[in-house]
Parts: structure tokens; sequence; C-alpha cells
């Protein structure tokens, strides 16, 4: 150093040490050489680089899925006419600066994903969730036809109440009719799963339809799909012009059986069908398209609904085990159902239903933190994934079939939690399970978090919500349930519900930067928060396979004792006051914050629960000896290890929900409770 | 606000607690019975999901003197009120009820279920008041009495009434032997006798037998009577059997749980008072179940016509079996947990230890009554054998007139895997897997900056070259 003093002395020494022309040329060997060692997508990557840029700078840019061409604008204009960027890239020249961006980042919808999933978002659909369930069947249609009124799109999250959740059938027997249709609707027979979705066109590509429902998750799946085939033999019969020749059909067997048709019928006794509903799906109550129909038509009703039909049924029993309890059957006999159901979708090419929603929230709520949350419910995701293969099932057959569902909190780590997930997801379907790009794209539901709301100063609610509804639509959410203020001291109502949707819409529609898809991009802190967090969740799946894996660490409870330390970790912060929350544990009025206390909460009518039971009654006697022999049925397929699904799809035409519950019991075992 | 010291009772008070039907909250009652047994109680926990049939049905067979529920699901009114009745219609109206559910009680509603004869429910606000052991000191001091003692004890004992039967037991436990005198020269019952160490799976497989024994004789009545230990610290103890029992709740069943209430021993004094009584009741089969404290468990020997030690393939080095009392004692060796690495191994060494224990070398090893079970996997192969061996050895035993019927097959017990054994390393795979990816993430993006930068001395040189 000591000689380069000047510039001019520096230059003057390289030129005489060399000529710039064999400088030059030793360079280009070296240049040459390092190049050999790149790899080729990474050549491809640099080639394209400013190409790729350009593509989102011109007016519109363009896209196929599943060979349509799409064209979206790549650019909103603000009041202020600055043409605010949909996708934003970054402006830098240094080439490794672009490799790991690309690699590591990238734009939404190329790999790792970590964006998000698709190019752009859908502009024709919100990503809001009509979320009901209470009372009868009835009840909750009506809420739903309330809910989508004037929606685009009908997208129904259906809460089951608790005597449905555990498999069993509404009755007299007090401690089960006390909880028939509260918290929930009461589900319990195929004519149920008919009226409750009635009027919704269950095949049409603008209706989709979620479930929350694990332990009986097969029987509530085969009443639902065998509510869509049902369906789709009503339109067929009325394409056909063939409605009179059904009805009489339908009379005559009801005519035999000596009993009276199930009918839609409100608590109050009323028929009417509430504003929206024109009533498809009721035409076959009471019986099933096969009964009425030819089987070559029914088949193609069936193929037809099967394969058109859309939504998810969470269906998640790792995350039940570890977090929520709503476990019925052994853990081992409730996976096989699992993969019997997938096994039936790829056969049945059922493509745009999800067979599992992997969920965290559960786990979340039950206390656990936000690394924890995503590390359990990511590792119970590749179990599936490891279960599944070794079934015989091949990769692409089975991923794009398997959706998330995660809480959002007000934690940090709640910022990246979808870019982490995305990120670690495609990097192992891509590179170690070699699944095409569509089974490497993670999609996820996100609702925010319950656990967050307090019963004091509940006002205040809707903040939290507000801040995390915002962590998740920039994280780029596939869909997003934003939880009602009042939700923690009771039912929600119209007027909160309302202000829920208010705050997605807000966002969405008001918000200047979220019309911007990628506004995490190129923030130091997400991207060191974002490798932090990645970091953390492989710790955990390290410390999951040395338990070996997360079977084996569920034997030891070791999820369920860590979900418990944690939950108490934060109750003792809160109750100290380290960890701060406002008009709960600091800021306090004048009165002190007290908790709220509702005056009343919406409960289930005498009139529905009787409806219930007698229509559940009415289900399990009127069909004779067919229910008993699908019942059998349903035993010896899963005695000989056959699809038991299969079995359900059959069974569920012409049993209860408890009838075949209790039939599983028998060859698969309940579930027994741990301490 | 400053905690209360816990309340100390002046009589045994047990417990049960559980959560409503249908309602998988158990994160509060789990609490709760930790409270309850640190105040030196018994609890009998039946975890999440219970019927009021199945907690009524346990709380009388238990004799316990109350009742702690959670319910945040819904429908509490019709579930305490009916607990209520249903205690009171099978001759228990001294049991109390307790219950919570935060905010999703409503005032009124307890003030209604208050009327309706349920002890005491607590509100959020009482929780505030009270914290959390000033509610469990006010549920523990109500709750410390001595239960009633049924007129007619002998009578309604013989006629297999549980109550009758429990209150028979809690006598013995009291020392008030002179009530139980009707007892002696009872006709004893067979007794099998169940001992491991803890976590070796006993009340799962002591479930699954009991099962078998219902489904095989379905005119044949069982009582299981089963040992926990006694915290010496608090006199409390966890009677946590009954949770992992899912065929105690039919009729044909009795349990009754027992804590040590004595350090250092795996069996309580008052379990023979307690087979005299169930014998004289007429059950069928009792069965014994004691704690799994280490190696001095052959107590259990004395009191069985027939006894099992359950044990696992994880007791380490084979060298350790030979520490192990009850190989030299027990009737039959239930290897449980069958699917843990080197079971195979195990049942050889567990067999050899077996039969030199005896000095049986003219026996083939492979005939010692040593079996591989997998208890938590349903209609297991091995455990339906170990079943009909146990079920033919207590016939032999005994004398007993029973036929079985029950089939087995030669199949040895085998895992159903939901994940195949050489994939159980999935979770680290993909962290090494998602790890190289980085590194070649890093590696190119050197060689990329690299290039990037020759090219930029190569466009500086070429510059240079121009002036």
């Amino acid at each position: 150093m000591s000689t380069s003093t000047t510039t001019s002395t520096t230059s003057k020494h390289a030129a005489e040490a060399a000529s710039p022309a064999s400088a030059i040329a030793t360079l280009e060997q070296r240049k040459a050489d390092l190049e050999i060692q790149l790899h080729h997508d990474v050549r491809a990557m640099l080639a394209s680089w400013e190409a790729k840029k350009q593509s989102y700078q011109g007016e519109f840019y363009s896209y196929t899925v599943r060979g349509k061409e799409i064209r979206v604008a790549n650019h909103t204009e603000s009041l202020a006419h600055t043409r605010v960027p949909k996708i934003s890239l970054p402006a830098f020249k240094d080439w490794g600066e672009i490799v790991r961006w690309c690699m590591q980042e990238n734009v939404p919808g190329e790999f790792p994903f970590t964006a998000g999933v698709y190019p752009f978002k859908r502009t024709n659909e919100d990503p809001t969730r009509m979320f009901a369930g209470e009372g009868g069947p009835e009840r909750t249609n009506k809420r739903f036809h309330y809910l989508s009124k004037g929606m685009a799109a009908a997208r129904l999250s259906t809460a089951f109440d608790s005597v449905t959740l555990y498999g069993e059938d509404p009755d007299y027997r007090p401690d089960i009719y006390g909880k028939i249709g509260n918290s929930g609707v009461s589900v319990a027979s195929l004519d149920d799963a008919k009226k409750l979705y009635s009027g919704f066109d269950l095949c049409a590509p603008t209706t989709s339809v979620s479930m929350t429902i694990n332990g009986p998750a097969p029987m509530l799946l085969a009443f639902f799909m065998n509510a869509a085939i049902d369906q789709e033999c009503e339109k067929e019969i009325v394409r056909r012009g063939m409605e009179d020749e059904i009805r009489a059909k339908i009379d005559a067997i009801y005519r035999e059986r000596g009993i009276a048709r199930p009918v839609y019928r409100h608590g109050d006794g009323s028929t009417e069908l509430p504003d929206g509903n024109a009533g498809l799906g009721l035409m076959l109550l009471g019986v099933t398209g096969d009964q009425v129909l030819p089987p070559d038509v029914y088949d193609e009703c069936k193929q037809r609904a099967l394969q058109n039909v859309r939504g998810t049924v969470q269906a998640d029993i790792l995350k039940e085990d570890q977090a929520q309890n709503t476990c019925i059957f052994s853990t081992e006999f409730a996976l096989r159902m699992m993969g019997d159901v997938q096994e039936y979708f790829i056969n049945k090419a059922v493509r745009n239903f999800y067979s599992v929603s992997i969920s965290g929230y559960h786990i979340a709520e039950a206390g656990a933190n936000p690394i924890t949350q995503l590390a359990f419910t990511l590792s119970n995701g590749f179990t599936f994934v490891e279960y599944y293969l070794s079934r015989g099932m091949n990769i692409n057959d089975f991923a794009p079939n398997l959706s998330f569902f995660f809480s959002n909190g007000v934690d940090p780590e709640y910022s990246v939690i979808g870019r982490v997930a995305r990120k670690i997801w495609s990097k192992a379907i891509k590179n170690m399970y070699g699944g095409n790009e569509r089974s490497q794209m993670l999609k996820y539901h996100i609702q925010t978090s319950g656990r967050s709301l307090h019963a004091q100063e509940i006002d205040f609610n809707d903040i939290r919500t507000t801040l995390q509804a915002l962590y998740a639509i920039y994280d780029n959410c596939n869909s997003l349930h934003t939880n009602a203020y009042d939700e923690a001291i009771t039912t929600p109502t119209e007027e909160s519900v309302r202000r829920a949707v208010a705050i997605q819409l807000i966002i969405n529609r008001e918000l200047g930067l979220a019309k911007n898809e990628n506004p995490l991009q190129g923030s130091f802190i997400i991207e060191e928060l974002t490798d932090l967090v990645e970091e953390a969740v492989y710790t955990e799946f390290k410390r999951i396979s040395e338990r070996g894996g997360v079977l084996g660490a569920m034997e030891n409870m070791y999820q369920r004792n860590k979900i418990q330390e944690e939950s108490l970790y934060y109750e003792t912060l809160k109750h100290t006051g380290e960890y701060p929350i406002i008009g709960v544990n600091t800021f306090l009025s004048s009165k002190g914050s007290p908790t709220v206390i509702p005056e009343e909460v919406i409960r289930s009518t005498t009139d529905e629960k009787e409806q219930q039971i007698g229509n559940v009654r009415s289900v399990q006697q009127r069909s004779g000896d067919a229910t008993a022999e699908a019942l059998d049925a349903l035993r010896s397929t899963a005695i000989r290890n056959g699809n038991i699904f299969d079995a359900l799809m059959e069974a569920a035409k012409v049993c209860s929900l408890g009838q075949m519950t209790h039939a599983l019991y028998e060859v698969g075992g309940q579930y027994r409770r741990t301490m | 606000m400053e905690s209360p010291k816990p309340y100390s009772p002046t009589n045994k008070v047990r417990i049960v607690t559980a959560a409503s039907l249908f309602d998988g909250h158990d994160a509060a009652i789990n609490v709760m019975r930790r409270i309850i047994q640190a105040t030196g109680c018994e609890v009998i926990h039946l975890g999440h999901n219970r019927s009021v049939m199945e907690v009524v049905d346990c709380a009388i067979q238990e004799d316990a003197q109350a009742i702690a529920m959670t319910s945040y699901q819904g429908g509490h009114v019709e579930y305490l009120t009916y607990m209520r009745q249903l205690l009171d219609e099978r001759g228990a109206p001294h049991i109390k009820i307790f219950a919570g559910g935060g905010g999703t009680i409503l005032p009124t509603e307890i003030e209604q279920l208050h009327a309706n004869g349920v002890t005491r429910v607590y509100s959020p606000d009482d929780g505030r008041a009270m914290g959390l052991q000033g509610m469990i000191n006010d549920v523990v001091e109500r709750s410390d009495y001595v239960p009633p003692v049924s007129e007619a004890l002998a009578d309604r004992v013989a006629a297999r009434d549980p109550i009758a039967i429990a209150q028979a037991i809690s006598c013995a436990e009291r020392g008030e032997h002179a009530k139980i005198a009707f007892v002696e020269g009872a006709k004893r019952a067979p007794v099998l006798g169940i001992t491991g160490t803890g976590g070796a799976g006993k009340s799962s497989l002591t479930d699954e037998l009991v099962r078998r024994f219902l489904l095989d004789h379905p005119d044949k009545t069982i009582a299981v009577v089963s040992v926990d230990p006694s915290k010496r610290k608090t006199g409390g103890a966890l009677l946590g059997d009954r949770i992992r029992m899912n065929s105690v709740s039919d009729a044909r069943v009795y349990m009754r749980s027992f804590a040590t209430r004595e350090a250092n021993v795996a069996i309580n004094p008052h379990v023979r008072d307690a087979i005299a009584i169930l014998s004289y009741a007429g059950y069928d089969l009792v069965i014994v179940e004691t704690a799994g404290i280490g190696q001095s468990d052959s107590q259990i020997t004395e009191v069985s016509d027939v006894s099992m030690y359950v044990m696992t393939p994880e007791y380490g080095a084979a060298t350790q079996l030979e520490k192990i009392d009850m190989i030299d004692y027990a009737d039959i060796i239930a290897l449980n947990k069958f699917d843990k690495r080197g079971a195979l191994d195990a049942l050889r060494d567990v067999r050899k230890q077996y039969q030199r224990s005896r000095q049986l070398f003219s026996q083939s090893i492979d005939v010692m009554p040593v079996y591989g079970t997998i208890a938590s996997q349903f209609n297991d192969p091995g455990a339906n054998t170990l079943y009909r061996a146990l079920n033919d050895l207590l016939i032999q035993r005994c004398n007993l007139d029973w036929t079985s019927s029950y089939e087995i097959t030669d199949e040895m017990s085998e895992k159903i895997y939901i994940i195949p054994p050489d994939r159980t390393r999935y979770l680290a795979e993909i962290v090494e897997n998602n790890k190289r990816y980085d590194a070649f993430v890093e590696q190119q993006a050197e060689l990329a900056r690299s290039i990037w930068r020759i090219q930029g001395a190569i466009d500086q040189l070429a510059s240079v070259d121009e002036h």
C-alpha cells in the first residue's frame, strides 16, 4: 500500500506491471472458469433479469394458468396520479444480490414463492370467508344466504356444534340435548347437509365450502359430497324435464315407508326459503339420486360433481391430538381414514377440494408461540406427505390437495409466517420430494387470533384484529378471516361481524400501500426476521426428529407439553405486566376496565333441538335393512383394509353420523385420552 | 394479590375432575386438578369429553366426596342439572358438584344452577377475587367430610350395588372393619395381579384385557382395583389410570382407584379388603393393577392367583434383567410397546431370563410365557394372544368353568406403521435438504458476484486502455 500514494502512480505502476490487454485476457480466462461453475438455471436467471423487470413495468403483465392466458394491469393509480406498481422489483446491479434474491425471495408466483404463490392477487374475489353455524341447518342456511348476498363468490365456512364435532347424534339425553345447535350447526345426516347448503350451487366455480370438522371429518365429507352429487342429479333431472316423474317416484318411496317426507323447515315452523335460496338441493331431500335415476345417469352426475366441487375440510387429526382434543378414533385409525379420503380424491379426480387443512390455528390458540405454531404445523404437513407417499401415492397427485391454516397474532414473527412457510415447503417439496410447481405452492387460510382478544375493553379488540389483518394481507395470505371484537365474550352479532369484514375491506380497498402486492420485500428487518424464523423452525424440526418424528414425539406428549409451557409463560408475563396489554393489564380506565359480561348469548331453540332429534331418528329408521347392510359393509371394509371413505360414501346415504361413528369404533378403536 | 395458604383437609378427600361432554377444553381443569392434588386430595382425573353418566359412575364407584367440572362448550345448565339428578337417583345426594366455565356460564345461569343443587359455580369474577388457590380451598373445605355409609350394606354389596361396594371399601380404608365383617368367609374371586414399570402402558394394556374379557364372556362381571402412589409431601395423589380405561363404562365393570397412602409400598394395605368385598359382591374376576415403583413390585404376587409383569423393550442392557424381581415371580410377562427398537432381541433376552430364573432349561425358550404386545394398537394380535394365555391360566389355577371362544392367530404383534421405520428421520432430512439449497444459493451468489466484479474490472481496464 505504501507505493500507491496517488492515483497517477498507481495507474503508472499497473501499466508497467502488465499491459491492459494481457490483464484483460487473464481476467476473461478467470471469468470463463467461474462461469462454468455457474448452474445453468442461475445463468438463465441472470440472462433474463432485465426482461423480468421489464415485464412488470409495461402496462400489462401476462401469464398462463392451466392453459389460459391472464392479463393483469401492472399498476394502480392514486388520487395524486402516482402509478403504484403492483410488484416492485429491487434495483440491484450486483449479480450476487440478484442471484440471492431470485433464489431466496423471487417475485410472487415463482420458486421459492417467498412473496406469494400466485403472480398476482385475485381481483374478482376478496379473500373473505362467510363464517356461520348455529341452530339447525335451516337457520345456518339462512345466515349463509344473508352473508353472501350481493357477493361475487359464495365462500362458506361452516362451524359445527359440539355434538357433531364428536361424531354423535342429537338426543334427548340432557348432557347431549343442551349442546344441540349451540356454537355451531347440528348436522347428523345427508338431509341436514342438503338443507345446510341448499340454494348454493356446490359445483359452481364461484362456490367454495369450508368445513371445520376433524374427528368425524370423513363422515361429514361423505354427507357433503353426496349433497353435491344429488344437486348435480337435480340439475340433470330439470335439464331432462323429468321433475314430475321423479316426484312421483319419491312419493311412492315414502308411501311404501309409511312416513312423511323430510322438509326444509325453520324452528318456528315456517317452510319459507330464505332470500337468495331458490331451492337447489332440496328436490331429492329424503332420497338419493341413485334411487330415482338410472345408474349410468347417476354415475355421470356423481363424476361431474366430484370433479367440480370446491372447498376444504379441516380433517387434521395430528393437531387435534396435539392441541384441540376433538379426537374420537385412535390416531392411527384416523390417519388411515385421511389417507383413504386422499386416495379416493385421486381415484375420482377430485381436484378442487382440499382433503385437509393442516392447522396451526388451534396450536396457537392453545398457547404456542408463532415459531412453535409454524414448526408443528409444517412438521405435521410433512408427516401427511410421508404417510401418503408410503401408501404409494404420487406427490403431484396429492400435494395440491393439501392446504394450511394459521393463526395470526401480534408477535413480530407473525409478520413473516406466510413467507417462511412457503419457503420451507417449496424447497422441501421441490428438492427432496421432487414435486412439481403446483405441489410446491403452499396455500393458506389465516385467521386473526382469538386468544389475542380480551374480555376487558372489548372495543380495543378491533384494533388488534386490524393490525393482524394487515400483517396477513401484506404477507400475501390466500384467504383471511377477521374475528369479531365481541368473540371473547359471546357469539358474534351481525353488527360485530360486519365490522370485522370491514377491516379486511378497508385494507384491501382503501389502504393505498396494500395496492402494492409485495410491500414486505426488500425490508431489512423482514428479511432478517424471515431468516431467524426459518432457522428456528429447523431447530424445532431437529428436536422433533430426535424424538422419532411427529408421531414419536406425540407418544411422549412432546408437542402438548411444549404448548402448555409456552401458554404458561405468556400467562405469567401477562399477569406480572411484563407483557403489556392495553386495557387489560395497563392503561386501565378510571373504572379499572372490568370484564364485560354479556347479557345473553344466542342459543338454539327447543323447537330446533326437537326437530334435529326427530329428523335423525327418522333417518336411522326409514331405510330399513339398507342401514344395517351399509354399516356391515363399512365394518368389513375397515377389517379387510379396503378404502373406508368409499364405504362411507355409500353409508352416508342411509345412516346417521352417530351410527357410522359407532360402527367404526368397533373396528378401529376409540381414542384413548392421555394426561 | 397474595395467594392464600392451601387448606389442610382433615379427612381423606377424593375428588373427580373432568371436562364436559363434547368439550375438548382441558387446560383449565388440568391446572385445577394439579392444585387440588397439591392441596392434599386424591384426584381421579377423567380428562375431556366425558358424559354425565361416566362422571357419575366414576364418582360413585370411587366414593368421591365431590366432582369438579369445567364446561366451555355450552349446554352447562342441562349437563350439571342432569348430573345432580343422576347422583340423587343413584343414592349419592352427598356428592358435591363444583364447576367453572369462564364467561360462557352467564351470571343468571349460575343462580339457576345453584338453585338446581349444584354446590358452586365459579365465575371469572370469583376467580379474580379468590385466586386459584382460594377457589380450590373453597372446594376442598366443602368436600372435607366423611361420606355416608348405607344401611344394610351387606345385602347391597351382595346385590353388586356400586355405591355400597364403594362405601364398604372406604370403610376398610378408614379402618372401620366392624362394618365390613360380613365379607369374611366369602368365596374368593380369582385375582389377576398386574404390575410393571411406570410408562410401560399398564393401564392401556389392562383396558385392552378388560375389553376382550367383556367380549369373550358376555355374562361375566369384572372389577378393577388400581393403585397409584401418594405424594409424601402433600398426601395428595393423582389416580390417573381411569382416564385410559375406555372399557370401564360398561355396566359389568366396577373400578376403584387407590392411593398407596404410604410411601415406598407398591400396594395399598386395604387392597386385600377390597378383594374380599368384591368377592362377596360376586365379581367373576378381580384385576389388581399396582404402581410400578421399581424393584419391589413383587408384593402383587401375594394377593393374586395369576400375576403379570408389564415392561417394555427399553430396559437397557440384558444384565439389567437380572435385577428385575418380577421376572422371577410373575406368571406371565407382557413386553409392551413391542414396536420399539430392539423388541425381538428383548423378547429373546426376557424369555432367557425367565427360563434361567426358573431353571427351565429342558424347555425351549419359545414356550416361555413372555408376550410382545402393542396395547396402543387396535385389535393387536399380541394382546389377543396374551389375553388368551391369561384366561387359560386363570381357568387352570382357579378351577374355573369358564369357556373362552376368543380366537387368536399365530401372528406376532406387528406394528402397522404410519411412517415406515426407515423414514422416521424425514424432518432432519428436510432440514439438511433445505440447508443444502441455501448453501448452494450462497455459493452461486458468490460466483455470480465474482463474475460481475471481474466483468467490472475488465470494463475498467478496457477504459484505461482507451485513454
